[in-house]
């Protein structure tokens, strides 16, 4: 009785859709079918197949894993490093700190993302500026194809380490001062408290922070967007910025739901792993 | 239905979220310089009928999908700016009122052929442009030429000796990301792109391959830089370091120069056709065209808008505020009109190619440039490309293939 409005909400904002997107990708919707309805057609798993043999959806579906292997050990190493640092006893003024490497997480996307891409332009970015004063050549960062992914994923973490952050000091003021006491005292080094001490006991933290950052790179959209356009040489084209260009640019609804319903099973996948993994470590 | 509901809900949600201000005002959308200076031409439209207009600029990079969407969600405006090839498209979906053909008289020629859709007018042309060469006359002077050569190879000579006086800058800048370069060569080369009645593509034409292979030789020599344009984030500066010697865009580059004159004195650049591989050759015009919506609850008001844009002197005075061309033919007769600058621009609209009117020819335009850039970058050879840009537009025109062929569509 009191779940009704609660169930209400889900099954109109998420079950609905979905069950919508899954019966667009079983037809052939396109700008056709926005000028006469009796121009639509069933085709069953016609946009699947002609899907899974366009090579652009193969290299989007490579660029979003490369983001997702890359970019989630750097974004939750990135958290878990400053909330190490954060954490210890010789910081002074944590406040200050916490407020400073927060403040990214809240700023606009799109307004850092066109500062970024003058940080990172070629010839008279700052970060090209400060490697020459190390003896580093200039290098081409959202030229070149192949250091394209990496150039948007400093951007990247740069953004969103700081909401991790909060989470893992949170996390972190739980573990037992008593354990880490006498991990020290018995003569354990830095690594060794690290890995036996606070690490299972911030577990379940680290696998919420990874179940989530694995979702979100997995549909990251924006960044590549506003800095590369998908480009050089599609090499930053994602699985979502591919469905975007189909659906919502060129208005080929039915592939568009395709590709939403084959991430959706992708993610689903791997949330699935992560919480087997979870489970067998104790930490779901 | 509920496709439609869901998509509506979107629209509202992001393209109908500013509710209108003024609930009198007309709607008018257009996109780029257009839109920015727009309501300069509102005013003298509100003066003279009282009609107030609101005016939304739209950025390039959003346009046709806030169209579309707008289109699915009911909330078009009353009067919108649309590229020509474009029309073809909106009229299909009903999104267009039609056009009488009295208004579509003294037209440049070639403007209403641009915007005619299944034999009907749904546009008004409004301005007309075509690209040519901005040319740093003092950077190409140092090289031995007063001007650029006007066909290919002379051109190319230019190119070389420019690259060689200074190695770490180039002769134009060609965006990886924009087709107009490529396809302007193909135009000249006289390449069809597209055959059987437009359903199927036709890029392994001996002419397609010659216009791609002197493309990716641009780049190759040194001569075209390989950057996108999210990665030159001031063309007209570096235009103005001399990075690049020549710039090919469209009339509304005028107004950076002049507000930019600074940095480029005026004497320093001049502008010239677009070089042919030989001889006078056909090249493709890009024409705005202003349309009313079929949704328009102010159909009257909004085609007195539309006669007030596209009149004489507001295109006089829109060519002196942002340096568009009028498509409307007595316009030319101003001496105005008459400026050197502008000769370039006059020379080539008179030789327009023509645009295939398809719904998916936007698509194509794009599919084709991020295959043509595999090719610059090495990634791929000219004719694995060209085969695989042909089987890439056979699959995009497949819906329209099978319609063709059922008959319903022309």
């Amino acid at each position: 009785m009191f779940v009704l409005p609660v169930l209400a909400a889900i099954v109109l904002m998420l079950i609905l859709p979905t069950l919508l997107a899954l019966a667009l990708s079983v037809t052939d919707y396109s700008v056709y079918a926005l000028a006469d309805w009796s121009n639509l057609r069933f085709v069953g798993v016609d946009n699947f197949v002609e899907l899974f043999s366009t090579p652009l959806f193969w290299r989007a579906l490579g660029n979003t894993a490369v983001f997702a292997i890359l970019g989630v050990p750097m974004a939750i190493g990135a958290s878990l490093g400053a909330a190490l640092l954060l954490n210890s006893a010789s910081v002074h003024w944590k406040p200050l700190w916490r407020v400073l490497l927060f403040a990214p997480y809240v700023t606009s996307v799109v307004a850092t993302a066109v500062v970024w891409r003058f940080l990172l332009n070629t010839r008279f970015g700052l970060l090209n500026y400060a490697l020459s004063l190390v003896g580093i050549a200039p290098v081409d960062w959202l030229g070149n194809p192949r250091l394209s992914i990496p150039a948007i994923l400093l951007f990247v973490t740069w953004k969103v380490f700081g909401y991790n952050m909060v989470v893992f000091t949170a996390a972190l003021s739980a573990v037992p001062q008593d354990l880490e006491e006498a991990a020290r005292l018995d003569g354990a080094g830095r690594w060794t408290r690290f890995c036996h001490v606070t690490l299972p006991a911030i577990g379940p933290t680290v696998l919420l922070a990874a179940v989530m950052s694995v979702a979100g790179f997995l549909q990251i959209f924006t960044e590549p967007y506003v800095m590369t356009l998908g480009g050089p040489a599609q090499s930053t084209t994602t699985v979502l910025y591919f469905m975007f260009d189909q659906g919502l640019k060129w208005w080929n609804l039915g592939q568009a739901g395709a590709v939403a319903f084959v991430l959706f099973l992708l993610i689903l996948a791997l949330t699935f792993v992560q919480a087997r993994m979870g489970r067998r470590h104790e930490w779901l | 239905m509920i496709a439609g509901a869901g998509v509506a809900t979107a629209s509202w949600a992001t393209g109908a979220c500013t509710r209108r201000a003024d609930p009198d005002a007309l709607q008018f959308w257009a996109m780029g310089y257009e839109g920015d200076y727009s309501p300069h031409l509102a005013t003298a439209f509100t003066r003279s009928t009282g009609t107030r207009v609101e005016t939304q600029s739209l950025s390039w990079t959003e346009a046709h999908e806030k169209l579309l969407t707008a289109f699915a969600g009911e909330s078009l405006p009353d009067v919108f700016m649309l590229p020509a090839h474009w029309v073809g498209e909106f009229a299909m979906i009903g999104a267009l009122a039609r056009v009488g053909d009295a208004t579509l008289v003294d037209m440049l020629p070639g403007a209403v052929d641009l915007t005619r859709a299944g034999g009907s007018g749904y546009a008004v042309p409004w301005v007309i442009g075509t690209q040519v060469q901005y040319y740093r006359r003092d950077l190409i002077e140092q090289a031995g030429y007063p001007e650029p050569p006007a066909d290919w190879a002379g051109w190319r000579q230019m190119g070389l000796a420019l690259k060689r006086r200074r190695p770490d800058a180039f002769t134009i800048l060609l965006y990886l990301n924009w087709p107009e370069a490529l396809l302007t060569f193909a135009a000249q080369l006289g390449a069809g792109l597209l055959r059987e009645r437009n359903t199927l593509g036709d890029f392994a034409s001996p002419e397609f391959r010659e216009a791609l292979r002197f493309y990716k030789s641009l780049f190759d020599d040194g001569l075209a830089p390989r950057a996108l344009a999210t990665q030159i984030q001031d063309p007209v500066g570096a235009f103005a370091q001399g990075y690049f010697a020549i710039y090919p865009d469209g009339p509304s580059l005028l107004l950076d120069m002049r507000r930019r004159a600074a940095e480029i004195p005026p004497d320093n650049w001049r502008t010239a056709v677009m070089p042919t591989p030989h001889g006078p050759a056909p090249a493709p015009g890009v024409c705005q065209t202003l349309v009313v919506a079929a949704t328009s609850r102010r159909p009257r008001e909004a085609w007195a808008l539309v006669r007030h844009m596209t009149s004489v002197p507001s295109g006089l005075r829109f060519q002196r505020l942002i340096g568009d061309l009028p498509a409307r033919a007595s316009a030319w007769r101003d001496p105005q009109l008459a400026n050197p600058r502008l000769k370039a621009f006059a020379d080539q609209l008179a030789h327009l190619a023509p645009t295939p009117a398809l719904v998916e020819f936007e698509q194509i335009r794009m599919e084709v440039q991020l295959i043509a850039e595999r090719v610059v970058r090495g990634l791929v050879d000219v004719n694995t490309a060209t085969t695989e840009m042909n089987k890439r537009v056979d699959l995009i025109l497949a819906k329209r293939r099978a319609l063709v062929q059922a008959g319903r569509i022309a």
